[in-house]
């Protein structure tokens, strides 16, 4: 490994041979609790191993780093893949602390890992090292390409890994990225207690209000019949959000009872798929507005309401509310106030989620036959 | 620590005065272990009021002008190991006192000329720092030095009588003893030709550790534990030694890199299950699964460990295969450079040798630096209770702890659903470099669904109790000026322990394989020790 860089970036923290991590690691947090003061309190409830493939992303990421740990407190390794570095793996670590009683704090740490040109590779012995035994150990792979497209990189890192996570947005070729993630969940996922494992994407947990809005409004509670009467499902959304709107699709159609028979891609602005439901064909739709937030907008469910054609209209107001309107009877919008989560938030809540779900797995089977149909 | 078998109460063993005899004394466990680990002593004011230390050995030196005043070279190589290996930094008015006291006879192992100097040197000593005559020899030499050293003693009249409390003799043997069954037993009756079993300390320096020794305290001084620890309650135990280093320290900024220390010449053909299985890791077994003595008598608890090598199950050629894995090292990484296989190191070690000096094989070494191994204890603590050994070389961290596993919870409740992992439950005693204990449980995170998280309870020796622990030699030398032999091996629990390993390397030396399973140095060994332990529907654990 090369010395100390003198051209480290200002987030990867104390400059660190890699062989002397764990001690300064100690000698920071002996300094964070002062003389003849209480110990602190070292918390850390996973090892979070979080690649970046670039150093954009790891400056991006690192921002987030002290809201994760504060949702999910953890042993933070951050891995770069830097071109531009030093030869060799540099090193630095962060310790933070806060005051969670009277004299007592809780620090978590974090340890950056920049790997240089031809070095990747050679990130996961790194990390063997710097795991914690006893705590499960998370995977982010908080770069913009779908997992099973990364080659031996992410298999050797997930060697010890209960859980892979990963982040469906802004994926560059979206049907290949969801046609090649749905089958490599199928191989990824380990369901024996001793091996166990699961792979996440981030764009699902974000989807869980818009899942919960809607099977509120198709329950037959309060809208008998119109689950079954669903013929046409239209979604919208912002660039880069297609996969969102794509699972939300594919979740809503597995809950329908839909099949899928065939697909088309319009100008890469439109996809079109053709279902066939318990009453008969029925269609989806998902379109790419111009701009907005890497979101979905809307979502429009067209069935019978009360024996005549109507519609379902539910729309993102803005970041903290989703509304819902319905066409064809008189009744006043109602809206559903979301909480406010940050993205760091959002991964610090998943983190601690280790439970395998059935629904997502379930949506991601439909999903890649959709994208089949769209690669042809 | 020991009790009176009478009474029942604690003897209290202080460190008598006498003079620490280091053979070997300018060697490299002098320099990085013992003459720190007495510095430190000294430092704590725990050393016996008039104590010196003379060291005695071929001098590592070639400088004249050095070897004309012997003492002050080896203070210099002893202030220099100190302040580069010491617990506590090094404090000039400590220094001046514990230099003072500090001595070197250079002298041959074989020549009795030498001894009657070392005799002399010693009895000027005793008269310097009022030391009545007792002698405490540390024999850190080379295993087929031993039995010339123990003979010179005898016949240079420089061992007392075992029952002379006044002016004792005790003698300190350092691991390896022998190789195999055979010249263990022969190192054994060497010893014993010169000094009583109640003279002679087989010293393992992992009983010294801290947490080592914490073992009986937290199975016997606990209530909680010791219902629990058995095949009942315990669904396996793992034992693991893993070592950073490997056998040969390259420097990495020269181009290519170049050999600046080797353990080659000690390791090649003797392996890990001789370096670390035969001796460390089961004395650490016999800890972990020993009766409850009846009282903390040396004997007493030795003889409780003895007990748990006699029931250890015999390994039968059949059993070799399938319950032991052995490895080796290939290329890899260490803190990101690039380390060679341990064949490369071991042709690069011995092609600086002439021909005819090299050992057979040289080229090509099917010496293990990894081993794995399934054991089972015979008895009824133990009937069924699988305990997983592994060491080896150049695995990605230092560390070494014992894990027990205790068993899961029924399939009902939390652990009935298949989408939802219980972890189960482990109490883990860190042993290096960390000193410590863990426990890992099952929580339920907060919210309004039940769901299961694992947690780790933690607790560090350093942080807890503020202080740097001793260093397990510290302890180990201490005990035997007090003449506790509680930590150190009897012979029967050596050869006991030789007996039981003596199948695997016969097996192994009858095979005559070209290769071993190969690991990349930076991962924790080969697959089919992973192999191994899956097919019991377990796994080794992540350290």
């Amino acid at each position: 490994m090369t010395s100390a860089a003198s051209v480290m970036p200002g987030f990867m923290g104390m400059p660190v041979e890699l062989r002397n991590i764990e001690r300064e690691l100690n000698s920071q947090l002996m300094v964070e609790q002062g003389r003849d003061k209480a110990p602190v309190q070292r918390v850390r409830m996973s090892n979070l191993v979080i690649y970046c493939g670039s150093l954009a992303l790891a400056e991006a990421v690192a921002e987030q780093v002290p809201d994760v740990v504060m949702v999910h407190p953890a042993r933070v390794l951050l891995l770069v893949a830097d071109s531009a570095a030093p030869p060799g793996i540099t090193a630095g670590v962060n310790v933070r602390c806060r005051l969670i009683a009277k004299e007592l704090q809780a620090c978590s740490e974090q340890v950056t890992l920049r790997a240089g040109e031809g070095m990747v590779d050679r990130l996961p012995f790194a990390v063997r090292a710097l795991l914690i035994g006893d705590l499960p150990t998370n995977l982010w792979w908080a770069t913009p390409q779908p997992p099973p497209m990364a080659g031996p990189l992410l298999f050797e890192l997930a060697e010890n890994a209960q859980q892979i996570m990963y982040d469906s947005i802004g994926w560059p070729q979206p049907a290949l990225g969801v046609a090649s993630t749905a089958a490599w969940l199928e191989s990824v996922e380990r369901t024996d207690a001793l091996r166990w494992r699961v792979a996440s994407d981030l764009n699902w947990r974000r989807l869980k209000y818009w899942r919960r809005m809607v099977a509120q409004a198709l329950d037959p509670g309060s809208a008998r019949g119109a689950a079954e009467t669903v013929t046409e499902i239209q979604l919208e959304h912002g660039p880069h959000a297609v996969v969102q709107a794509w699972e939300l699709a594919s979740w809503l159609t597995t809950r329908l009872g839909w099949k899928v028979q065939g697909g088309k891609s319009h100008d890469n602005v439109e996809m079109v798929w053709r279902f066939i439901g318990p009453n008969g064909d029925t269609r989806v739709r998902i379109r790419r507005l111009d701009s907005g937030p890497a979101e979905i907008r809307r979502l429009r469910i067209l069935n019978s309401l009360d024996g005549k054609p109507g519609a379902m209209n539910i729309v993102a107001e803005d970041s903290v509310r989703l509304s819902i309107q319905l066409e064809g009877v008189e009744s006043a919008p109602r809206t559903m106030t979301l909480p406010t989560h940050l993205a760091a938030e959002l991964v610090g809540r998943q983190l601690s989620d280790r439970d395998r779900d059935p629904v997502f797995h379930e949506s991601m089977a439909v999903a890649r036959v959709m994208a089949k149909s769209v690669l042809g | 620590m020991a009790f009176d078998p009478g009474t029942g109460v604690q003897k209290v063993l202080l460190p008598q005065p006498c003079i620490l005899v280091i053979f070997g004394g300018d060697g490299d466990l002098s320099w990085r272990k013992l003459l720190p680990a007495v510095y430190n002593l000294n430092v704590d004011g725990a050393l016996p009021s008039h104590f010196a230390v003379v060291c005695f050995g071929l001098a590592s030196t070639k400088d004249e002008l050095t070897l004309s005043n012997p003492d002050e070279y080896i203070r210099k190589r002893a202030k220099d190991g100190i302040q580069r290996f010491s617990r506590q930094p090094l404090d000039e008015g400590h220094w001046e006192d514990f230099s003072r006291a500090l001595f070197f006879v250079p002298g041959s192992f074989n020549n009795a000329a030498d001894y009657a100097r070392l005799r002399a040197k010693l009895e000027a000593v005793d008269i310097q720092f009022g030391v009545p005559g007792s002698r405490v020899y540390y024999l850190s030499i080379p295993p087929q030095f031993v039995s010339m050293c123990v003979s010179q003693l005898r016949d240079a009249r420089m061992v007392n009588d075992p029952d002379d409390e006044v002016r004792f003799t005790r003698t300190i043997v350092e691991k390896p003893i022998g190789r195999d069954l055979e010249s263990a037993r022969a190192v054994i009756k060497a010893v014993d030709q010169a000094f009583a079993e109640s003279q002679t300390y087989r010293i393992d320096h992992y009983l010294g550790k801290e947490t080592v020794q914490n073992l009986m305290v937290l199975r016997f001084a606990n209530s909680i534990f010791e219902p629990l620890w058995n095949q009942k309650y315990i669904d396996h135990v793992q034992i693991t030694v893993a070592e950073e280093e490997g056998l040969v320290r390259w420097d990495q900024s020269t181009s290519p890199p170049t050999m600046t220390a080797s353990r080659v010449g000690y390791y090649e053909g003797v392996g890990a299950l001789r370096d670390m299985v035969q001796n460390h890791i089961l004395q650490i077994l016999c800890t972990v699964a020993m009766e409850p003595p009846y009282s903390l008598d040396p004997d007493v608890v030795r003889d409780a460990k003895a007990n748990v090598l006699h029931c250890l199950r015999p390994m039968t050629p059949e059993g070799v295969k399938t319950d032991v894995v052995r490895g080796q090292y290939i290329d890899g990484d260490e803190h990101g450079c690039l380390v060679p296989s341990y064949r490369h190191e071991v042709r690069r070690f011995f092609e600086q040798f002439p021909p005819e000096k090299r050992p057979s094989g040289w080229d090509n070494s099917v010496t293990e630096t990894y081993v794995a191994m399934r054991v089972f204890i015979d008895n009824w603590r133990w009937s069924g209770v699988p305990f997983y050994l592994r060491t080896g070389k150049r695995l990605p961290k230092r560390s070494s702890e014992v894990a027990i596993q205790f068993r899961d919870v029924p399939s009902v409740l939390f652990n009935s659903r298949p989408e939802i992992p219980v972890d189960p439950t482990v109490l883990t005693i860190k042993v290096q470099p960390e000193e410590g204990l863990s426990m890992r449980i099952a929580t339920k995170l907060p919210g309004p669904k039940v769901r299961i998280y694992p947690v780790k309870m933690e607790f560090n020796y350093a942080s807890g109790f503020g202080a740097t622990s001793p260093e397990a030699y510290e302890r180990l030398v201490l005990d035997v000026m007090a003449g506790d032999a509680t930590l150190f091996m009897r012979r029967d629990a050596v050869e006991t322990a030789w007996q039981w390993v003596m199948p695997a390397l016969e097996a192994w030396s009858r095979e005559r394989v070209l290769n071993l399973p190969e690991y990349r140095a930076g991962t924790w060994g080969p697959v089919e020790a992973d192999r191994l332990i899956l097919a019991d529907g377990r796994q080794w654990r992540t350290l």
